[in-house]
């Protein structure tokens, strides 16, 4: 489950330089790791907004989307991020804000190199870390802009510093605290570095259910041209042409999923509500039955249900109408 | 008038029993692509999420967080089910950032005990 950090504050210098000193230790990694990845990058474009006290969460977020050519300033994003009984900003809120700017919320691997890739990829990298301890956390949110494999050091855009170089061990205990967590806010048609197909594409359907159709349909297409294989895009550009009312459109996608994967049980079940409702009701009972065998004893199972009773109400239309095999 | 009205009355009732137990209640809709997706990747005994409900608890919640009424909607919209599930379940038990002065406050001591202690040097060029 996901952790519910209230995120967030602190005028940190002062606890930084006490709890560490400034001697840049640089990590090790293996060359598979690095493998690849210039030994230097820093995203000198990346915009720096300045936090106002406790509020490193819009101002982070700001600067993740102005960067990804989305609007908001941190002010804006007060009213959408900022929980004044918490002091801070939770980790779904700020996903959610970006989420309805249009924009892609890819989480990237919990490693550095990771991390490392996206910014040598042009994608700053907004984490979440932890300036306390355990015990007595302090949550806060920084953009990583730069990074120097030589002297093992990082570049942030955090709270009221623009460029602060911090030891990529020190940065490791702090990330390590906050669950090594890091975002990338993504314009809709690009894919972050290193992309994994379920979580770009899980990224995809949160934009499909919260209603943003359009930058939906356009990860999906991208994800379509990456993983042509997967079964996943295909159903989510179904799904977008069924909820903007282009049925026609999403019978064939339907179709095309299951040619990918027979025992896709969301496109068998949707296939049949499709066509039920244009009164083929013969093949809409046969995909009604194998997405019911399909969905037994998952989540599904009662949507599915649902499907199978709808269908056993149809009737048949004329025969001029035309259905799939 | 009465007669007219005790009519009018019995046939909404009728039409509205009649409609309880047809099977135009149960909404049968397309299943989005975020549910097939969880319901592929997690555990299969994971119930999907009463948005109607969660969306209640969240909603109280952030108001008593102090967010406006007029935000907690649009706050709410960007929020998948299942997030929105954790949203209204963890909110209140999440660890809280809360003070930060009390907190600093808090590190000091513990800085100042291992100063005491010779861990840390740090505080030497005050007399």
């Amino acid at each position: 489950m996901r952790r519910l950090a209230p995120a967030c504050a602190v005028p940190a210098s002062i606890l930084l330089i006490a709890l560490g000193g400034c001697s840049f230790n640089p990590p090790r990694f293996a060359p598979e790791e690095t493998a690849g990845l210039p030994p230097q990058a820093e995203l000198t474009q990346v915009p720096f907004f300045p936090q106002k006290q406790y509020q490193c969460g819009p101002a982070a977020l700001a600067t993740v989307l102005r960067s990804s050519g989305a609007a908001g300033s941190p002010d804006e994003l007060v009213n959408e991020v900022y929980l004044p009984g918490r002091k801070g900003s939770l980790q779904v809120e700020l996903v959610a804000a970006a989420r309805m700017r249009d924009r892609v919320t890819y989480e990237v691997s919990r490693d550095l190199p990771s991390l490392l890739r996206q910014v040598a990829a042009g994608s700053p990298v907004l984490v979440m870390q932890n300036l306390g301890v355990q015990l007595i956390p302090i949550w806060h949110y920084a953009v990583v802009v730069g990074y120097d494999l030589d002297t093992g050091t990082l570049v942030l855009r955090s709270g009221t510093t623009e460029r602060r170089v911090m030891g990529m061990r020190r940065f490791m205990s702090t990330w390590n605290r906050a669950q090594r967590w890091g975002l990338v806010v993504l314009e809709p048609g690009q894919l972050p570095a290193s992309a994994q197909l379920d979580r770009y594409v899980a990224a995809a359907a949160a934009l499909e259910a919260v209603g943003r159709l359009d930058a939906a349909g356009r990860a999906y297409t991208r994800a379509h041209e990456q993983w042509p294989d997967s079964a996943w895009p295909q159903l989510g550009l179904a799904n977008v042409s069924y909820r903007r009312g282009d049925r026609q459109a999403a019978e064939g996608g339907y179709l095309a999923t299951l040619a990918l994967d027979p025992g896709n049980v969301v496109a068998h079940n949707n296939l049949a509500e499709i066509l039920s409702d244009r009164g083929c009701v013969s093949q809409a009972r046969s995909h009604a039955e194998r997405a019911a065998a399909l969905a037994k004893g998952t989540a599904l199972e009662a949507a599915v249900a649902a499907t199978a009773q709808h269908v056993a109400g149809a009737t048949a239309a004329d025969s001029g109408v035309s259905c799939p095999p | 008038m009465i007669g007219l009205l005790r009519t009018l009355l019995v046939q909404i009732l009728a039409v509205a029993l009649l409609s309880v137990g047809s099977p135009l209640v149960v909404q049968a809709e397309v299943i989005g692509t975020l549910a097939g997706l969880e319901s592929a990747q997690r555990n299969a005994d994971l119930a999907r999420v009463n948005r109607v409900l969660a969306t209640a608890d969240a909603r109280a919640q952030l108001q008593e967080l102090g967010v406006d009424q007029a935000q907690v909607e649009a706050r709410l919209a960007g929020l998948t089910d299942s997030e929105l599930s954790t949203l209204a379940d963890n909110l209140e038990h999440a660890p809280a950032g809360g003070d930060v002065l009390a907190v600093i406050g808090v590190v000091f001591v513990v800085l100042l005990i291992l100063e005491a202690v010779g861990v840390i040097d740090i505080f030497k060029k005050f007399p």
